[in-house]
């Protein structure tokens, strides 16, 4: 047959009604939940707010000759030093609490996503070999998972950071190490069903190379359940890097994220300065809330088990 | 059936009488330390030689103001320049019943150095004494060279019953084995973590305390102290947050008392590298360590508001510092001031010095040892970075930050410029100079704390001096002078002297004490 009587031959048929794609389709689910579209609109609304930060705040909290101690602990609708109203009053150290959340937040955002993209590339790294390779390999990798996965994330992330000292890196780097698990576990789950399928086969009957296969083939069947993980991981990340800088071990004082903010308060809880914790901790609770209400929406539509 | 049921109701009804009784005179305290043990001779630290006063007396006892009193020693003096006699107090009993005598002293004096394992020994407070019985209830201390500080050093540890000091290790003391006390309290609970349960001496020599039974529960976090007060779960408690005193103050059940401290909250700075880890150029290239220009060092002391520190970050609870004690103290100076803050003068100052750009400096702190200690750092950092120099900060958690600001990997301090404390447990000046400031020197024990390494040899000089003068108006003014010529040469930059704060439920007084002490003796109703 010649070029020309195929595309014939084609035209002949009847016209297929063209599917739609993945993303249209997970479009139009998740927006059948409005919590879960209310959930979203917040957590923009928080991104561009964290995004916008230098531009809408009246003081870079970062700077030091900008804060002074001289307006410390003033409560929310006083005038500062410099002129400007502190809507949400000032911590301990004088520090506008309007704009210590907004830095805050970017801190805690950047944090928090950051540390799940690194440790999801790790952990579905991990998770694939350990399914493709089989054997030995799987059972030291998936031992090693459930190693991790057996201590408590706080601990881990704690003596890490003690011993690593305090910054945005290191703190990441704590948070890879206790997320990363959770990633290799399913994504090896998921990638042991793929692999028995006859797509992969055919691949490898092309004579196509182990990685080609595992990365082009195997992997981008694996991504749902990652893309829910990652909303969860997320907003537990933003907890645990606050928890720690609560602690006093995670960030510097003078780059202040929520949980330094909110630790920066909680000895004024008592004695009715109520402002310097509850406001960084309310812009904690939004952030996870609307994060988690998203996930909660994302694992119901990508969940096979639960399509009407 | 029945009878079991009736005995029952008995048991309980007799134990809630039992109990009521107790309650009456019982005093509950809520401390802001846990000890690192109940031995008393294991470790040299506040939490530990506060509980132990209670239980273990010493020689000498230490008044509220840290003034010397008579304790197991009734009276004592010096019969030549390097010979001291004391006299023991006679009739007093350990708890066991045996007879206080100069062995028992004798075999304390022989157990301090040999506590295996002390991280803090009290063993330098009787370095190159020697003890000589003089009959049963008399001492003589022999000492190499004059020595005036042999009483004050004697106040600083308990006496055990040579049966105590001869066979109980460190874990039979945390297990209350040991009855060799004469205290007006002995041990009968302790619980690491929890609390510490003392009862009264009945038989004590002195006055006898007004509570039956003390149990001291560690509350360290601040806002639980003070939750518990206000709730009424404790009768009294120490460290009080200056955020909470406002609100306890004005609480008609409650009443406050404070106290200023021996304790000086200061900065130490490098003065012994040639170039300094911490301190670059404003564009991260190396300099000399500027900290080791006195103009310099001035001008970091005079960019500091000590005022704004004491009313913004201390909420008053403090006052500004001027040397290593308050000058109501033995051997302080009384001309010196609290260095003014003056921002222009401190910008000259740095030019003068050959920085008129200022540098780059890293401070560091613990996080969580003294009041407010993270905000008093970074409210440093926001003064030095308007004098001109980009600084940055680090808090540590507290152990791993005194372990490094020591000794570093290399073996010698880590860091440029930190924030420390020190609290003068001898209620003097000698203790203080010689381990802030003192020429480091392990084996002189000079500068056992001197983690900027600090070296002036005028100063060692002086000091040497001072220490060897046995009579006190003569050392007083002394160490004065001493003093100043740290001070005036910046070996430290002293901020505040903290004051202690104690609430209790209204009608218990509590006696407020310089050395931070919460004593069951000291509170009465």
């Amino acid at each position: 047959m010649t070029d020309a009587a195929i595309n014939a031959a084609e035209a002949a048929l009847p016209a297929i009604p063209k599917e739609e794609s993945p993303f249209t389709r997970f479009r139009k689910a998740f927006v059948e939940d409005k919590v879960a579209v209310a959930g979203l609109i917040l957590f923009l609304i928080i991104v561009s707010l964290a995004l916008l930060a230098p531009w809408i705040t009246p003081q870079n909290p970062y700077d030091l000759r900008s804060v002074d101690i001289m307006d410390s602990r003033l409560p929310p609708g006083a005038t500062m030093g410099e002129g400007f109203t502190s809507w949400l009053g000032t911590d301990g150290v004088g520090r506008d609490l309007y704009s210590g959340i907004l830095y805050g937040l970017r801190i805690s955002l950047m944090v928090g996503v950051l540390s799940g993209i690194i440790a999801a590339s790790v952990g579905m790294a991990v998770g694939l070999t350990a399914a493709y390779a089989g054997g030995r390999v799987e059972t030291v990798l998936m031992r090693i998972v459930d190693l991790q996965l057996s201590l408590p994330a706080v601990l881990i992330a704690l003596i890490l950071v003690a011993a690593l000292g305090k910054g945005v890196d290191k703190i990441i780097f704590a948070l890879v190490v206790v997320q990363w698990a959770y990633y290799a576990r399913t994504v090896r789950g998921t990638a042991l069903v793929e692999r028995r399928k006859e797509y992969v086969e055919a691949a490898q009957s092309l004579g196509l190379s182990n990685a080609r296969v595992v990365f082009r083939h195997i992997m981008p069947n694996c991504l749902a359940p990652v893309i829910v993980i990652i909303t969860v991981q997320t907003a537990h990340a933003i907890a645990l890097e606050a928890t720690l800088s609560f602690l006093g071990v995670g960030l510097p004082q003078t780059e202040p994220s929520l949980g330094v903010l909110i630790a920066n308060g909680f000895q004024y809880m008592l004695s009715g300065k109520y402002w310097i914790s509850v406001f960084p901790g309310l812009a904690l609770l939004l952030t996870i809330v609307s994060i988690n209400l998203m996930g909660d929406r994302i694992r119901d539509v990508l969940n096979p088990r639960l399509e009407k | 059936m029945t009878t079991t049921l009736r005995q029952l109701a008995l048991a309980t009804a007799a134990t809630l009488a039992l109990t009521g009784a107790a309650g009456a005179q019982e005093l509950k305290v809520g401390l802001s330390a846990e000890p690192s043990s109940l031995d008393p001779h294991y470790h040299n630290l506040s939490p530990n030689n506060m509980l132990t006063e209670h239980v273990f007396e010493g020689l000498v006892n230490q008044d509220p103001k840290q003034a010397l009193e008579p304790g197991l020693a009734e009276s004592w003096k010096a019969v030549d320049d390097t010979t001291w006699e004391f006299k023991l107090r006679r009739g007093v009993k350990f708890f066991d019943g045996s007879d206080f005598t100069a062995d028992d002293v004798i075999a304390t004096f022989k157990r301090l150095p040999a506590v295996p394992r002390s991280p803090s020994s009290f063993a330098p407070f009787i370095a190159g004494l020697t003890t000589e019985k003089v009959d049963s209830h008399t001492i003589r201390i022999k000492t190499a060279a004059p020595a005036p500080l042999v009483p004050t050093n004697l106040s600083t540890f308990g006496i055990v019953s040579k049966a105590c000091a001869e066979t109980m290790s460190t874990e039979d003391f945390n297990a209350l084995k040991c009855q060799g006390g004469t205290g007006p309290f002995k041990y009968t609970e302790f619980k690491p973590g929890d609390r510490v349960v003392m009862e009264r001496n009945n038989a004590y020599w002195g006055k006898k305390p007004d509570w039956e039974k003390v149990s001291f529960r560690f509350l360290t976090a601040a806002p639980t102290r003070v939750a518990a007060m206000l709730a009424g779960d404790v009768d009294v408690i120490e460290g009080v947050p200056p955020s909470d005193m406002a609100r306890l103050k004005t609480n008609a059940n409650l009443s406050v008392v404070e106290e200023l401290s021996n304790r000086v909250i200061y900065f130490h700075m490098d003065h012994f590298r040639e170039t300094s880890p911490f301190i670059t150029a404003k564009d991260g290239s190396p300099i000399k360590n500027p900290l080791r220009d006195v103009r310099v060092r001035q001008a970091l002391s005079m960019a500091i508001n000590r005022q704004a520190i004491v009313e913004r970050i201390m909420e008053g609870a403090a006052v500004p510092a001027e040397q290593v004690l308050p000058a109501s103290f033995f051997g302080t100076s009384k001309t010196l001031k609290p260095t003014a803050f003056d921002l222009a003068g401190a910008r000259k100052l740095l030019a003068d010095a050959g920085y008129p750009n200022g540098f780059k400096m890293k401070m560091h702190g613990p996080n969580g040892r003294y009041t407010n200690d993270t905000k008093i750092i970074e409210a440093v950092a926001q003064m030095f970075t308007r004098l001109g120099i980009d600084t940055e900060l680090e808090t540590i958690p507290p152990a791993n930050f005194f372990t490094r600001a020591s000794q570093g990997a290399n073996g010698e301090p880590e860091f440029s410029f930190i924030l420390v404390g020190w609290g003068a447990g001898t209620g003097e000046t000698s203790g203080s100079l010689l381990a802030l400031l003192g020429t480091f020197d392990r084996a002189k024990g000079s500068g056992g704390a001197n983690r900027g390494r600090y070296s002036n040899k005028t100063f060692d000089d002086k000091l040497a001096e001072a220490l060897r003068t046995v009579d006190d108006a003569k050392r007083a003014v002394l160490l004065a002078e001493v003093s100043e010529i740290g001070m005036k040469d910046v070996g430290i930059i002293p901020t505040h002297y903290q004051t202690n704060a104690w609430a209790s439920k209204k009608g218990i007084k509590v006696t407020a004490r310089a050395d931070e002490y919460t004593l069951a003796m000291g509170i009465s109703r």
